[in-house]
């Protein structure tokens, strides 16, 4: 017993960060339907200017707590508030999931830029010191650091419990979960209470971070995001509570920290189980919460018995294009491919020809996101992870079988499908945000348990993955891998349009389109998931291999979880649902790269901080921000196009080329049907 | 026992109903069992009690109507046959099997197509590929290499189908038209044409004329005849406009505040005292 609680104890501050966490996930969760991934890195800017402070000569510690955590933190939640979230209530969960990637990754790429980019070591504490002990508890040495931890986050969520009750802001609050229109109409600013609910979840992120420095070790502005432990158990707490209860939600948080201590120590070490079992038990537990937790069950359908009041979610333009455009279209194109692969096999130099290579590397990638996100509707975080997989594979067998390389691209694929089929026959019963949460957790699984055996990814050596050779061919020269990289390219995209026309495409229309209709003519949601996945899954081996083939050596950091969601934000913003959002987005994320090689390091966050500044936008622009523009001139054009064929009319009295029509019926949304025939719908969905 | 309606009369003033719903009930009735036989299906939501007790039963090929108030629980009922909900008590049967744990898509190709009181149709697609999806879902599986080796391209004789179906509703004129850029009228019309695609035996219709215009209303009406006499599917339909169900259905069954009240031939539930409290003493 006594032992036992010699193991609890050391967990109780753990938990504390945890609950903190759990506790701001669920506030903006009610009160604003946003899941805020972006908690940690608005913990790990508070954190890190109280820390700067803090160095700073004479300036008291309470004076660097107000400004990162009393200042800093409110106005970082208000402008959440204000700019992105209040813009956006009506958006799919899934929207504002991909809004709080934005910011995730994009907070920490800006400090580095703002401060200086040097790691910092002894790190600041808040109130006492961290390493001095103060008191024994059953044995048990209680620093300064611990008692501090506990008894601010006590205190500090006793305050809120109190605010939420005798102020009656949780009765708001509860009414806006229930209904927002609901709660408009007796008289409640549904606003109010969001921005309320902004400012103290950014407060408790900036006190869970600020808290959490003694524990951190080192503070590297360029690997901000290890904060893996905190969202993993946050999320599980968050995720125990349902979602809803503040209170549940602080006890599941110390309750996990206290689990985890105690079966970090209990279980026999050195073994099997203490190298694989016990770093993924937190997986495992999150992912078991949110599959067999029944509160969660209703989360993501559309519950306000009111919804029908609201306009629907923004759906993307219906695009025609005037049919005089679409052969100066196809020929431009043919011709600019034609041009990029004359020129990238000729005169480019070697630097270029690199990045070339691998954006279209990445391009195969974008296309597996193409297909489960686009398509299929679901928001997968785990895609670079099944990269990773058709990598590792490819280099294991290579080294260990010899096996030729583009054969191991195939197996690895083939591993990556089944993987992907795996997930999705987990989350069978689930979509929407808890598909996307449980792909999070796979990832964060992968990134810290699964790639590390030298059998897998490696772990920091990594793996090696050769170039390919096809007979007497060698694909070793960059340039010659490029050629073989687009032939890869060209096909994959002729799959994904193969699939996007025919039934499956369809289906797959249908089910974003509607569960309900899609169900009421047949369609299994739970089947169609499971082969969108594996498709994409093989997809993303593909191009994870050739990415591969092309680094040489990969390490598990190249398919971490941080970069699953990059890749999601360059997808959103140049179009996740056609093959040009996909081929643009991997082409850009290389050449962008490339570019910014020629610029101080500090700025190379430049790229991830405009990808997530195109994701902002992916609530109002879900077809991608640049699909949008796109679709903007092309109208335009078509505008034009129009005017000239009235001028000629009017001139020529009324003998115009009438072999076109005047641009067609639903160029915009909600326009009369009665279609003339020479309009065709270029984009649609 | 074979009487499922007959448990759930509570009151004695609509006695004259139950009797003459008897009668519609066995002259309509195959031997043996009803298509739907619905019984004793009860669920709550919190503290409202949608169906209390609710019997009904729907004959292969007849057309039955369920009316009441606002909140009456007719959509809910809907949904626990369509399988979206899952009633807390009682049975619902279809073509002789027990619908317990049976999901709804799974409901569907069995034989039970719907439309929905708020349409829940494919923006992004035409109403002909609506109904290719649906006819295609029908059969289930193997579309994944169909696509890869046709390149995405439906069959024919598919196309001209589906293309028979969409002009059948009458939409022949918007058949190629992504649903987004069409109106309600026109999205009600796709719904059924979608419903049936899947050939199915039953057909529920949930107020296929709310929000639409008097000659809109009159082409759904007209339509749902059709769709019953000629390809004998059995209808059930959920309508406030009594002159659109006098003129669409056989029986009327009417639900107020979870319970049936009233079932029988149309004049005889209009007259009743029971069901002309249900509507104006809420109304009035
Ligand atoms: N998901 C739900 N959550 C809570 N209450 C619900 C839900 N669905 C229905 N109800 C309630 O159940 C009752 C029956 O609703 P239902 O939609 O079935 O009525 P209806 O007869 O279809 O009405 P209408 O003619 O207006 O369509 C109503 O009181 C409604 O508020
Ligand atoms: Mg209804």
């Amino acid at each position: 017993m006594n032992s036992l609680l010699n193991y609890a104890i050391p967990g109780v501050p753990y938990g504390c960060e945890f609950a903190l966490m759990a506790v701001g996930l669920v506030l903006t969760y009610r009160a604003t339907g946003v899941f805020n991934l972006a908690f940690g890195a608005q913990a790990f800017l508070s954190a890190f200017v109280y820390d700067l402070l803090q160095r700073a000569d004479g300036m008291p510690q309470w004076v660097a707590l107000v400004v990162s955590v009393g200042l800093l933190a409110p106005a970082l939640g208000l402008a959440l508030d204000r700019f992105l979230y209040r813009r956006i209530p009506q958006a799919s969960t899934t929207g504002k999931v991909v809004v709080s990637i934005g910011v995730l990754i994009a907070i920490p790429e800006l400090v580095p830029m703002v401060f200086s980019a040097t790691t910092r070591t002894r790190l600041g504490h808040l109130w006492l010191p961290a390493g001095q002990v103060y008191l024994h508890l059953a044995q048990t040495p209680i620093t300064g650091a611990v008692i501090s931890t506990v008894v601010i986050s006590v205190g500090v969520v006793a305050v809120l419990a109190a605010m939420l009750r005798w102020s009656g802001l949780g009765l708001r609050m509860r009414a806006v979960v229930e209904s927002r229109r609901m709660a408009q109409l007796e008289g409640i600013a549904a606003t109010r209470v969001a921005a309320t609910a902004w400012v103290l979840s950014s407060v408790l992120a900036g006190l869970a971070g600020v808290l959490l420095l003694p524990q951190m070790g080192s503070l590297d502005p360029t690997q901000p995001l290890e904060f893996t432990a905190l969202l993993v158990a946050g999320m599980t707490a968050a995720a125990a509570a349902g979602l809803t209860s503040l209170p549940g939600a602080f006890v599941a948080g110390i309750a996990i920290g206290v689990l985890e201590t105690v079966v970090q120590q209990e279980l026999p070490s050195g073994s099997v189980v203490a190298q694989g079992i016990i770093p993924a038990l937190p997986f495992v537990l999150l992912v078991a919460v949110l599959l067999l937790n029944p509160r969660l069950r209703t989360l993501g359908r559309d519950s306000d018995p009111l919804a029908s009041v609201d306009p629907p979610p923004p759906q993307p333009a219906v695009t025609t294009r005037d049919a005089r455009l679409a052969l100066p279209m196809r020929w431009g194109f043919r011709l600019l491919v034609v041009a990029f692969l004359v020129s990238s096999l000729t005169w480019v130099s070697d630097t270029w020809v690199f990045p070339f290579g691998q954006g279209l590397a990445f391009s195969v990638i974008f296309l597996s996101i193409t297909l489960v996100t686009g398509m299929g509707g679901q928001l997968s975080l785990c895609q670079a992870t099944f990269a990773g997989i058709g990598a590792f594979t490819t280099g294991q067998l290579a080294a260990h079988l010899g096996l030729p390389v583009l054969l191991g691209a195939l197996a690895g694929a083939a591993l990556a499908a089944v993987v992907g089929a795996g997930v999705a026959l987990v989350v069978a019963r689930v979509s929407g945000l808890l598909l996307t949460l449980v792909t999070l957790a796979f990832a964060l699984f992968a990134d810290s348990v699964l790639f590390q055996f030298s059998w897998s990814g490696g772990g920091l050596a990594g793996v090696s993955v050769p170039r390919p050779q096809l007979g007497p061919v060698s694909f070793a020269g960059d340039r010659a891998f490029l050629l073989l990289a687009f032939v890869v390219l060209v096909a994959s995209a002729g799959l994904v349009v193969a699939v996007q026309r025919g039934a499956t495409g369809r289906m797959l229309a249908a089910l974003r389109g509607s569960p309900a209709g899609a169900a009421a003519v047949g369609i299994d949601p739970a089947r169609a998931r499971v082969t969108i996945f594996a498709l994409s899954g093989a997809m993303a081996g593909v191009g994870g291999a050739l990415y591969g083939s092309i680094q040489g050596p990969v390490s598990p950091a190249d398919f971490s979880y941080v970069v699953s969601l990059a890749f999601v934000l360059v997808v959103v913003t140049t179009g996740s649902r056609t093959v040009e959002g996909a081929v643009q987005g991997g082409m850009a994320y290389a050449v962008i790269a490339q570019a910014l090689t020629y610029v101080p390091t500090r700025f190379a966050g430049i790229e991830l901080i405009l990808f997530a500044a195109g994701a902002l936008t992916y609530a109002a622009h879900p077809e991608g921000i640049v699909e949008y523009q796109r679709s903007v001139w092309l109208e335009r054009v078509n505008g034009l196009l129009r005017a000239h064929d009235r001028y000629r009319q009017e001139r020529g009295g009324g003998v115009g080329p009438s072999r076109h029509g005047d641009g067609g019926y639903g160029s915009r949304r909600g326009a009369a049907p009665g279609a003339p025939a020479a309009a065709e719908v270029v984009g649609r969905g | 026992m074979g009487d499922p309606a007959a448990g759930e009369r509570a009151g004695s003033g609509e006695q004259s109903a139950a009797g003459e719903r008897a009668t519609a009930g066995g002259g309509t009735a195959v031997a043996g069992e009803p298509l739907l036989a619905v019984a004793d299906v009860s669920i709550a939501f919190g503290g409202v009690q949608a169906l209390a007790g609710v019997s009904l039963a729907v004959a292969a090929g007849e057309a039955v109507g369920l009316v009441g108030p606002n909140g009456a629980g007719k959509t809910t009922l809907f949904e626990c046959i369509g399988g979206r909900l899952r009633p807390d008590g009682g049975s619902v049967r279809f073509a002789g099997a027990d619908l317990a744990g049976v999901p709804a898509h799974r409901r569907s190709r069995l034989g039970i197509a719907r439309t929905f009181q708020r349409v829940e149709v494919f923006p992004e697609l035409t109403p002909v590929e609506h109904v290719l999806v649906a006819a295609r879902a029908r059969q289930g599986g193997g579309m994944l290499w169909r696509d890869l080796v046709r390149r995405g391209t439906p069959r024919p004789d598919e196309v001209e189908q589906a293309r028979a179906l969409v002009g059948m509703v009458g939409l022949a004129d918007a058949a190629d038209v992504p649903v987004a850029a069409l109106g309600l009228g026109h999205t009600r019309l796709v719904e059924l044409a979608r419903a049936l695609a899947s050939s199915p035996r039953l057909l529920l219709a949930d107020e296929p004329s709310s929000g639409l215009d008097t000659t809109e209303t009159a082409v759904i009406a007209a339509l749902l005849r059709r769709i019953q006499r000629e390809r004998g599917v059995a209808v059930l339909l959920v309508e406030h406009d009594l002159a659109l169900v006098r003129r669409a259905v056989d029986r009327v069954v009417v639900l107020d505040s979870g319970h049936v009240i009233a079932d029988g031939p149309f004049a005889l539930v209009v007259a009743d005292p029971a069901v002309r409290r249900a509507y104006l003493g809420r109304s009035a």
